[in-house]
């Protein structure tokens, strides 16, 4: 199977696979829903005639005000996660990066212990979030503003000070933590696990804002975003202006990673196991990874979430964790094979 | 999404107004605290739903009195909570505004339960919660117990001499504004805690807690406390370990913010000062 052929049947699959995810998650879950009374449900909304019996009342609001947000949430994270780590490795030509080379992880937990610290979490809707979103962003500004006060950096520069600035935050983070109380500290420790409990529509078009353009910019990048995987003076000798367009690549992949972060904290091993998966398969260009990686990011991050709602009868199982199961186990099998290639 | 957002608020308004006019008849409790109260204030049926430790007799001072056909979260979880259909649900201090949010435009009202840092922020919270699902008459039943415990208490102890009592768990203390600090003070005893300006529960370092000398430990019943402090390279040496004065308290007791507040100021009341305060209330 020649190359081509072999990215027509992977897209085919995820194309699939994807919409057969969102109906198993969307009818699963503590109160299990019939698929067909749901998806009657949907089309009736859309103006279709409806073709099963109605949803009743419980399930209708179980459906519409809490379980269909959240597994568009799921996807949009999941799907953005996965196209920031295609960019980023491309970009450092580093396979192991990831958002959190860039702090965001870390500023983005710094930002949501201190919405809870200060009590904002409880008190105004999507202070946690909003925080979260607001500390990610000042990190990754942090780091670039940090790693140019010299002049330009290299791509070496910029990935040590993505760590330290990572380590200021987290020991940040650390103090906040043991200055804050018991109850409080559970619920940045949710937060920090990953998950999805208690999203709604709000954080479904908040994600969504910014989610959606970043990715479809960053496809729309795609050529660049090629060119610039050839090395900085390679790119240079080609005509791309090489830090304006690394600049603009990280400003979407910062906005993009700050926003599913920030709605879902901490879902680790997306944006490393998707594109890592699918290079063999649909290649290296961005314009067929990037999309295949979104679709696949969406994937994993719905079943994930699903996972996390259904396997336990007593507890929410954090979706980071879920992630982390299955990402560390799958990455490090791919690390071996391709030590063995090498 | 917005034609189906344009569709979908008003139907979930509309029962808000609705259920906000009238007393609530299915009360859902995502609280422990409010489990302890809603079991003695509401009538069974109208108590939909309490968390799972309201059963759990290491944690809970109603364990064994929930009403069976209460259902038990077993998490915070919101699709279980819609499709009980309550009226009204109670939730914690701390319980975020996001998941309020979606509470609400899920149809249902919420109340908090909170300032349950001391006696008086327990009284006015079971106050408030009495008013919240329509029972203030038992709710001020029960406040007469509590009011009358606690007075009792404060005339027994009246003068007596103030143990310095350092409450220990973890590595984490009780300080300033803690429910476990106004605990220790109403039970006639210096909190040590407040002493060394800790605010909040949190680890004030154990070198810094040897050298307060306390006259008492406090710890939980909860499996592993005492041998902890005891095994502790440094807090086993104190003086209040060596002479034995480390003061078990019962992890529901010690843990309440209901009625059972007062219980938890008298049983502590009665281990520190046994000449002054009998075992049982009389």
């Amino acid at each position: 199977m020649n190359e081509a052929h072999r990215r027509r049947v992977v897209f085919l699959l995820l194309i699939a696979a994807l919409p057969a995810a969102l109906s198993v998650a969307l009818a699963r879950g503590s109160v299990p829903i019939p698929l067909g009374s749901l998806l009657s449900s949907m089309a009736s909304n859309l103006g279709l005639p409806a073709f099963a019996s109605p949803l009743e009342p419980p399930a209708h609001s179980i459906f519409w005000a809490v379980r269909l947000p959240r597994v568009l949430l799921a996807a949009l994270v999941g799907g953005g996660l996965a196209v920031v780590g295609a960019v980023l490795q491309s970009v450092f030509r580093n396979p192991m990066a990831d958002s959190g080379l860039l702090g965001v992880g870390s500023g983005a937990a710094f930002g949501a212990v201190l919405a809870v610290r200060l009590g904002w979490s409880a008190r105004v809707f999507l202070a946690l979030p909003l925080a979260a979103f607001v500390g990610a962003m000042a990190a990754i500004v942090a780091v670039y503003v940090l790693a140019h006060v010299a002049g330009r950096p290299s791509l070496q520069g910029l990935l040590l000070t993505g760590l330290a600035v990572s380590a200021l935050a987290s020991a940040g983070t650390s103090v906040l933590l043991v200055a804050t109380e018991e109850f409080r500290v559970k619920t940045v420790l949710f937060w920090l696990a990953g998950g999805l409990e208690g999203r709604s529509w709000p954080h479904v078009q908040i994600a969504a804002a910014l989610i959606l353009p970043g990715v479809a910019l960053l496809v729309a990048l795609a050529r660049p975003l090629d060119v610039l995987s050839l090395g900085d003076d390679e790119a240079g000798s080609l005509g791309l202006p090489v830090h304006a367009a690394r600049l603009i690549a990280f400003t979407l992949t910062a906005l993009v990673a700050g926003a599913a972060t920030s709605i879902a904290g901490s879902v680790p091993f997306v944006g490393l196991i998707a594109p890592h998966a699918l290079r063999p398969h649909v290649g290296t260009l961005a314009r067929h990874l990037l999309p295949a990686a979104f679709l696949a990011g969406a994937l994993v991050v719905v079943i994930a979430d699903l996972g996390a709602r259904t396997l336990s009868q007593s507890l929410d199982l954090p979706l980071g964790s879920l992630t982390a199961f299955v990402g560390a186990p799958y990455f490090l099998l791919a690390l071996r094979a391709n030590e063995g290639r090498g | 999404m917005r034609r189906v957002l344009a569709w979908l608020l008003p139907v979930l308004s509309a029962a808000s107004a609705i259920a906000a006019d009238a007393p609530p008849r299915r009360v859902a409790s995502l609280n422990l605290s409010a489990d302890e109260v809603l079991v003695e204030i509401l009538p069974p049926e109208r108590l939909v739903g309490v968390t799972r430790w309201a059963d759990d007799p290491d944690t809970s001072n109603v364990a064994g009195r929930v009403p069976a056909t209460a259902f038990r979260f077993p998490k915070a979880d919101m699709e279980r909570l819609v499709a009980l259909s309550p009226d009204l649900v109670i939730v914690s201090e701390y319980t975020d505004a996001d998941f309020l949010s979606l509470v609400e435009r899920s149809g249902i009202r919420w109340h908090r339960m909170e300032g349950l840092s001391s006696p008086a922020g327990v009284r006015n919270a079971i106050l408030a919660l009495g008013r919240a699902v329509g029972a203030e008459g038992p709710a001020e039943r029960v406040l007469a117990r509590y009011d009358a415990t606690l007075r009792d208490l404060a005339r027994r102890l009246g003068d007596a001499k103030r143990p310095r009592v350092l409450y220990w768990s973890g590595e984490m203390t009780a300080g300033a504004d803690t429910a476990i600090g106004a605990l220790i003070e109403t039970a006639g005893a210096v909190n040590v805690g407040r002493e060394m300006g800790v605010q909040g529960i949190a680890p004030p370092g154990a070198e810094r807690a040897f050298v307060t000398d306390p006259d008492v430990i406090l710890v939980s019943s909860w499996p592993g406390g005492v041998q902890a402090v005891k095994d502790h390279p440094l807090l086993g040496t104190l003086r209040a370990v060596r002479e034995g004065r480390i003061v078990v308290m019962p992890n529901p007791l010690l843990v309440a913010l209901s009625q059972y507040t007062a219980n938890a100021c008298w049983d502590l009341a009665a281990r520190l000062h046994p000449d002054r305060i009998p075992k049982d209330r009389p």
